[in-house]
């Protein structure tokens, strides 16, 4: 990872249309103003995260292991149901 | 009664007071805003969060303490809001699941292993005219979006 070190008010740029500019620091909290096109997605990480997480979740092969897998697991606690499992 | 079109399950009849809004949607599926939690005693406690809008979209869930029993919550103001729980704002405190809302985590398969997004729980507020839900996601590291998950219960 590309470390830069810069103080309130400073900015940088990645390629030749997006700026990021630091503008405030306090306890711990930092406050960023991007500037970018229309067109560039900018998500908090752990919404990115998410989103490919639920993509991913609500794919038709990941449902049906799913359903196989924790069905699975519960019948087998409950020794009266195992039977419909399989 | 209106009628719920699932891939999974064919045709399903509901009321309209079981579905729930999701005024935002989910990340990655932002243009669906309603959703029903099917449960089958087959299969129960697993729960089905059905889109409403698209037969083809359905999560497959569990009840978050069933996954995490000690799951504390850290619910954002700005999702407080939107659930309509602001007395939790002023307060301070965190809603109670169970209690003031139903929690659901989201499950998805990790290297052929069932796992947990216990970063982001879906949240819906309980004892209101319409039932409000979002997908809150955390903001510390506490949790893991991939909670591997194999209990028993």
């Amino acid at each position: 990872m590309l470390v830069i070190r810069r103080r309130v008010g400073e900015s940088f740029r990645i390629g030749e249309d997006i700026e990021i500019q630091i503008l405030e620091s306090t306890g711990g909290q930092v406050k960023i103003g991007i500037r970018a096109p229309r067109d560039v997605s900018v998500l908090r990480t752990e919404v990115w995260v998410t989103a490919n997480q639920n993509k991913m979740a609500a794919s038709v092969a990941v449902a049906e292991s799913l359903t196989d897998t924790i069905v699975r697991q519960f019948f087998v606690s409950t020794p009266n149901s195992s039977s419909s499992s399989d | 009664m209106p009628q719920a079109q699932t891939q999974q399950f064919g045709p399903v009849d509901y009321r309209d007071e079981d579905a729930i809004e999701f005024p935002f949607g989910l990340p990655a599926f932002e243009e669906e805003h309603r959703f029903l939690a099917i449960e089958r005693p087959q299969t129960k406690p697993l729960v089905y969060l059905q889109s409403l809008g698209r037969a083809d979209l359905c999560f497959i869930a569990l009840p978050l303490l069933v996954v995490d029993p000690t799951y504390k919550l850290a619910v954002s103001a700005e999702d407080l809001r939107i659930l309509g729980l602001t007395d939790f704002l002023e307060q301070g405190t965190q809603p109670e699941i169970g209690k003031d809302l139903e929690a659901l985590a989201i499950m998805s398969v990790t290297n052929s292993r069932p796992t947990a997004n216990l970063l982001a729980p879906v949240l819906v507020r309980k004892s209101s005219l319409v039932r409000t839900g979002l997908q809150a996601i955390r903001g510390d590291n506490r949790y893991s979006h991939e909670q591997s998950w194999g209990g028993r219960v």
